[in-house]
């Protein structure tokens, strides 16, 4: 099947004015400006298939919303292509932008006073979508959401959770085909982001749509991407599985067992994360993990003895960790 | 017609939105008496002093007056609104909304707050100008009528036009703020016909800020002033600056989304 994103040395680059804090650099600013060249999105490439839901990964400043951005339209590369359902998405043809959305966590486009129903309407306007198309389309996002309480108060009314509820209503209703997620779940608690999720991935299902989504919260990313693209420094660190990238960059294992002695100088062994009780936990090295665990069941009479991989977190704790000289 | 629709539906959201605050309205209403209290006043000071001004009657300073305060109504509740979010969406960053709309992305920008109760100085300034042409006896002809109409709508496109030029510098100095305040000084000095300015400052006023055209030149429609070479160059210089400001928009769109650099 032919990718439906295909990005080829995407790069962006951005003139910075720089100058010393102060008044007299301030002012010598002036006169004479002197500029930076900021990569902020440095020869990127991949491609993603229908229906795919890939995660975006990487941290802040790693140049993923400028990435999402020229996807969507809104910026020029520097150099590089970009191709979305074979369009040019800076060229900004209708025909385009009737088939994507940008959903950004930290953003509103529903009108604040009003309820989120005549904020639709208007939705409905801009898209030029027909009337009963609307209508089924709208109510049974509103369903899949539970929102049928709240579509009649006004937006400044609703919770942030709620509010952004509506607010990926408002961005689906002309049931796009491409969904670039910026940051969807940004603030909400455990609950809203799971709904959230699910919802996604129920549009996902039911409209085989392509979506690529950043976020902060790993749970989002376990959740609904099967594969994930790492961006470090504007640079591609990694795109695969996201089991592979755990197998990649995991640097350690954690190590579980129960022992009844408690005077052991665990350092020769590995970082205590945990005890509770007799239930001790281990961090060790990947590779040594063999050795260790044959050496604590030889040494020591432990029992229950697991062995598993770091957490995800740790995992991308660990790649954002990666120095810029060492990209590449 | 995609286009109208959207306008329309904005104005229903900017009505709608408008309703929630009733109090706006009652203010509005106490504003326009005070302006218009303020104005008549000034007109019968100048007045109990001679009776021709500029070459204009009481009655025809009257239909200026109105026409004044209808433009203002239109500018501040359907130009002014539009260009300060326009304005505060460049600065935040928030225009990405706009712009990944299929739709005219300058249309779309400028059809999007609509404030309503505003409209209360667009109908109190049509009552003064009918009050003037009361007291003119009704001495319009039908020609003169279609010129007022088409002046105003043309006023109206160039006000509109200079807003958006202005504002679309946005894009490269992202403190345009003051411009709201220069403004309305400016268009304050359209309560007179720009003939009994200066030379100097009626240039201005016609040229770089389009006030003669916006106020002036439709009441001259009304008091049976207008030539037809004067409604001719409201024409050609409503094109030339509705060309002017759509080939800034796009290039400051451009620059907005990095396509120079």
């Amino acid at each position: 099947m032919p990718s439906v994103i295909s990005i080829t040395k995407l790069a962006k680059h951005y003139q910075v004015p720089e100058r010393e804090a102060g008044l007299k650099a301030a002012a010598m600013g002036l006169i004479k400006r002197r500029y930076k060249t900021v990569k902020a999105v440095d020869e990127i490439s991949f491609e993603i298939q229908p229906g795919e839901v890939v995660g975006f990964l990487g941290p802040n400043g790693a140049g993923k919303t400028t990435t999402l951005k020229m996807l969507s339209g809104l910026l020029h590369p520097t150099s590089g292509s970009t191709s979305v359902l074979g369009f040019e998405p800076a060229k900004r043809s209708h025909d385009f932008l009737r088939q994507i959305t940008l959903v950004m966590g930290n953003r509103n486009q529903l009108s604040w006073d009003l309820p989120a129903l005549d904020s639709f309407d208007l939705q409905r306007a801009i898209y030029s979508i027909p009337m009963d198309e609307f209508k089924r389309t709208r109510d049974e996002f509103i369903e899949l959401l539970e929102l049928k309480e709240l579509v009649q108060k006004p937006i400044r009314n609703l919770s942030l959770g709620e509010r952004m509820k509506m607010e990926i209503v408002g961005a689906l209703l002309h049931k796009p085909k491409i969904l670039f997620l910026d940051e969807p779940t940004l603030g909400l608690d455990v609950t809203m982001q799971k709904r959230i999720r699910t919802f996604v991935a129920e549009y996902n299902k039911r409209y085989d749509a392509t979506v690529l989504l950043t976020s902060h919260y790993m749970a989002d990313v376990e959740a609904l991407c099967k594969r994930v693209v790492v961006i470090h420094h504007g640079k591609l660190l990694f795109d695969g599985d996201l089991s592979a990238l755990v197998e990649k960059f995991s640097a350690f294992k954690t190590v579980g067992f129960t022992i009844n002695s408690a005077s052991v100088d665990w350092s020769q062994y590995g970082e205590v994360i945990s005890t509770d009780g007799a239930r001790m936990v281990l961090r060790v090295p990947k590779e040594k993990t063999s050795a260790i665990t044959t050496r604590l069941l030889n040494d020591l009479a432990v029992e229950d003895l697991t062995v598993e991989a770091a957490p995800i977190e740790d995992v991308i704790e660990s790649v954002f960790a990666v120095k810029e000289e060492a990209v590449e | 017609m995609h286009g109208l629709r959207l306008a329309f539906n904005y104005l229903r959201i900017g009505v709608l939105n408008e309703f929630q605050y009733r109090a706006n309205f009652y203010i509005q209403i106490l504003q326009t008496f005070i302006a218009l209290a303020t104005g008549l006043i000034g007109l019968n000071l100048v007045f109990s002093q001679t009776d021709q001004l500029g070459g204009w009657s009481k009655p025809e300073l009257l239909a200026v007056m109105g026409v004044f305060i209808t433009m203002g109504g239109v500018i501040r509740s359907a130009i002014q609104p539009n260009m300060e979010r326009l304005m505060e969406e460049i600065r935040e960053g928030k225009l990405d909304f706009a712009l990944t709309k299929p739709a005219d992305a300058q249309l779309l920008v400028s059809v999007r707050e609509f404030r309503f109760w505003q409209t209360v100085d667009v109908i109190t300034g049509m009552v003064v100008m009918g009050v003037a042409l009361a007291q003119m006896n009704w001495l319009i002809s039908g020609w003169s009528a279609l010129g007022f109409f088409t002046a105003i709508a043309m006023g109206a496109v160039m006000i509109y036009c200079f807003w958006l030029m202005i504002t679309t510098t946005a894009f490269w100095f992202v403190r345009v703020h003051e411009i709201a305040n220069l403004f309305e000084g400016l268009y304050a000095a359209g309560r007179w016909p720009i003939d009994i300015y200066p030379n100097w400052l009626r240039i201005g006023l016609t040229f770089l800020v389009p006030v003669a055209f916006a106020v002036t030149v439709p009441a001259e429609a009304l008091t049976g002033r207008l030539t037809f070479q004067t409604w001719i160059g409201a024409f050609v210089l409503t094109i030339v600056l509705f060309t002017i400001a759509r080939t800034i928009w796009k290039i400051g769109l451009r620059s907005y989304s990095g396509a120079s650099a």
